[in-house]
């Protein structure tokens, strides 16, 4: 962790660059969910800049989370945590007590400044928070399907395989559906996402099936329940996810089975998609070619044009797509089993 | 079932009856070997018991302490829900007396805190003003609680992740932390929690005697002229809802008969004979049926339920009780009859009191299934086939959420995805699973 007081230290020499703190702040814990990161980058902007106003701040703020969200991919995950950040501080602000009304800004300033590092910790605390709600769903001989690289997914299976999560370690069985976009997208030497849980569960004696993801239909039948981790849980309780989290629900539906999303609440994001392609990012996963197509494409990447106006493209491992509520049985958070509908009030709460 | 029921025979009346003689232990020890003997069965009697063993409870624990009444009604739920664990309604009465003694001590605190030494008199105005017990008033005033709750607590959700770490103190989550050090334990202001408590009882005692009533209110809404309405085992909440209706319109009535376990109650109160489940018989009077008021009832078995299903419009249906994911427990044949009516896209309405519906997220609903007596079934004369065959006769049906259109409760009618939220108006998160 001591590089990002590191990078704090010489982004002070040059203009604070919060992209590249906030990157900077991703790869340095793999632990760090995207909204939290974005928080992390906002409270080390703060340090960074003197603003003493409060209009001041919120610009600030505004200005800073714009220019992040143009420059990152996928937005939807890291708005989760900036829109968090900027209602609490306008929150506290109109609150009478002892951070507000407008009293005292510095007392809040120095409070948000100060205690970056407890946001951090209870971020990751709120995964143990899931793990213990969700642990009554996992009993004894049942079988579990599950994709991509969820952390929280991840700590909620290996405390059910934990001898001293509970009374006893729960016997059950895992399908941990392996993503092919990695691998083909070029990228072969990199493992699969979800193999370090894979590994981690079989250390544990869990038994642990990995399947492609055209075999999820095949396995559906053998399993008990889908658990699915998420990036972002939008405001219709639907959620934004790895790309083939869509289908593996449609698919439960289809097949009866219960589909649990395993989400901590600070993911939970103001966005109301309509459908696949109305999410806020560019990702080409659909795409046209003939053979003219093609060749033009080649010639194209071999002159590296780079049009900087254009909005970034995601790539095709981090394609994501939206599986919508009525596909999902539950949340679990670290407020509790939720039902889709409920998402939008813990957003009204903190937005009204 | 004792059906052959005489005033000797242990059931609710009896208790509550046995309730003020006895001393507290072996009232508990009664109910519990009630509960496990299943002479008390209808959700209603067994939360009326509870809430009537509860009040006593307290009322005898001499202590002003809350955190010591909490412990001691945790104690005597525990023991109750072991007795009973599919008898969900009676965790939840005892959820909710826990949630009142928690409120109570909560205010207390903070009219301590306000104006330190004013007393008692000023802070069971809160609770007084639901405390009027007239009818209309009182739903009112539940859901001014209800909102009054979710209001207090506005910034714990998403929040607390970035709140500052002082404010926890404010809100106590653990008994332990409801009487902190540094204040006169035991006397003073907080002198009035067991009243107060007591009286917050007595509502809920009040509110289980009013339920069907402020249900049935809702029934001009929701039952339009010359439809055909098909429910299911003889609720007294489904029954005083048709009635209701049937003061102002003219309807039919289809009515499954839910054989083998509620059929002869079920014809009983078809056709208003004398046979009425005698564990009701503290709150119901007898009441006229529903054919004297003109109402067409046609009686059918359970099997020609798929077969009418497509002239009905409309299905009724009473409920054991209600779960946090809107799923419920309702008596076996409902989930077919549900299933019927999804596939002719027919509307479910689902009648049940507030005090019916569960916190207990279903994790494993088999094990919500109760079993029951197999020689209603079989009866004991066809004893050759007993040896050969296995006899079962499950009770109870689970329904998941997805096939129920609406639930009515004495709160008003809600979708199943918003009973979470009733769910957390009316217990605290940390009596969830206590």
């Amino acid at each position: 962790m001591a590089t990002i007081t590191d990078d704090a230290a010489a982004a002070s020499a040059k203009p604070f660059d919060i992209v590249a703190t906030y990157n900077e702040l991703l790869r340095s814990d793999p632990d760090l969910t995207m909204p939290i990161a974005a928080i992390e980058a906002l409270v080390l902007l703060l340090t960074q800049s003197a603003s003493s106003t409060i209009s001041e701040t919120l610009d600030l703020l505004e200005k800073s989370t714009a220019h992040l969200k143009k420059s990152i991919p996928n937005p939807i995950g890291l708005s989760a945590g900036t829109d968090l950040f900027q209602r609490y501080l306008i929150t506290t602000l109109q609150r009478p007590g002892q951070l507000g009304p407008a009293g005292d800004f510095k007392a809040i300033r120095t409070h948000l400044l100060s205690n970056g590092r407890l946001f951090i910790r209870r971020a990751k605390e709120s995964r143990h928070k899931i793990a213990d709600f969700g642990r009554g769903f996992i009993r004894d001989g049942s079988t579990i399907l599950t994709n991509g690289g969820s952390r929280a997914v991840s700590a909620l299976l290996q405390k059910a395989a934990d001898e001293e999560g509970g009374p006893s370690a729960v016997r059950f069985r895992v399908i941990y559906v392996l993503s092919s976009t990695a691998t083909t997208s070029g990228d072969s030497s990199e493992e699969p996402e979800g193999m370090k849980t894979v590994r981690a569960l079989r250390e544990k004696g869990v038994p642990v099936s990995t399947i492609p993801e055209s075999a999820v239909a095949y396995s559906l039948g053998k399993a008990d329940m889908v658990i699915v981790g998420a990036e972002g849980v939008v405001e219709n309780g639907g959620i934004v996810s790895r790309m083939g989290t869509y289908q593996i629900g449609l698919l439960a539906k289809a097949i009866g089975k219960p589909f649990y999303v395993v989400a901590e609440s600070h993911k939970f994001v103001r966005l109301y998609p309509l459908g696949q392609y109305d999410l806020p990012i560019v990702q080409h996963v659909i795409d046209f070619q003939s053979e003219e197509d093609i060749a033009e494409s080649t010639q194209q990447s071999s002159e590296a044009t780079k049009n900087e106006d254009r909005p970034i493209e995601l790539p095709l491992s981090a394609s994501v797509d939206f599986t919508p509520p009525h596909l999902i049985s539950a949340l679990i958070t670290d407020s509790g089993v939720l039902t889709p509908s409920a998402v939008s009030e813990e957003l009204i709460k903190i937005w009204f | 079932m004792p059906a052959t029921s005489l005033a000797l025979t242990p059931g609710l009346a009896s208790f509550l009856k046995s309730l003020k003689t006895n001393p507290i232990d072996t009232s508990i020890e009664n109910l519990i070997s009630l509960l496990k003997r299943r002479q008390i069965r209808h959700s209603r009697s067994c939360a009326t018991a509870t809430a009537y063993l509860l009040r006593s409870v307290i009322s005898a624990c001499r202590t002003a302490d809350s955190a010591k009444l909490i412990e001691r009604v945790q104690g005597v739920g525990r023991r109750l829900m072991a007795a009973q664990p599919r008898e969900m309604v009676v965790g939840n009465i005892v959820r909710r007396v826990l949630g009142l003694i928690r409120d109570e001590a909560e205010d207390d605190r903070e009219a301590e805190f306000a104006l330190s030494d004013v007393g008692s008199e000023s802070q069971p105005q809160t609770p007084r003003a639901y405390d009027d017990p007239s009818l209309p008033l009182d739903r009112d005033s539940l859901s001014i609680r209800s909102e009054d709750r979710s209001a207090r607590p506005p910034l714990t959700s998403m929040f607390s992740l970035l709140s500052h770490p002082e404010p926890e103190h404010s809100l106590p989550s653990t008994p332990g932390s409801l009487s902190p050090g540094g204040r006169l334990p035991g006397h003073g202001p907080s002198k009035d929690v067991r009243a107060e408590v007591l009286e917050g009882i007595g509502e809920i005692i009040d509110e289980l005697g009013q339920v069907d009533d402020q249900i049935a209110a809702y029934a001009l809404d929701h039952i339009h002229s010359n439809e055909i309405i098909l429910t299911h085992t003889s609720s007294t909440t489904v029954q005083k809802f048709l009635l209701k209706a049937a003061a102002k319109r003219k309807f039919t009535v289809i009515h499954a008969e839910s054989y083998p376990n509620n059929h002869e109650a079920t014809h009983a109160t078809v056709s208003g004979g004398s046979m009425h489940d005698d564990d009701n018989l503290g709150f119901e009077t007898f009441q006229k049926p529903l054919i004297e008021h003109g109402i067409t009832v046609i009686l059918i078995p359970d099997s020609a339920v798929f077969a009418l299903m497509s002239r009905v419009n409309k299905v009724i249906l009473g409920t054991h009780s209600v779960l946090a994911n809107g799923g419920l427990v309702a008596a076996a044949g409902t989930r077919v009859i549900a299933r019927a009516a999804k596939v002719h896209q027919t509307p479910i309405v689902v009648v049940s009191g507030v005090y019916k519906l569960s916190p207990v997220y279903p994790f494993d609903f088999d094990s919500l299934i109760e079993y029951g007596d197999a020689s209603k079934v079989l009866s004991y004369e066809d004893g050759d086939l007993v040896d050969q065959i296995d006899v079962q006769n499950p009770i109870y049906d689970y329904v998941p959420a997805e096939l129920v259109d609406l639930y009515i409760t004495n709160l008003g009618g809600h979708a199943p995805s918003y009973l979470y939220r009733i769910v957390s108006d009316h217990y605290r998160k940390e009596d969830i699973s206590f």
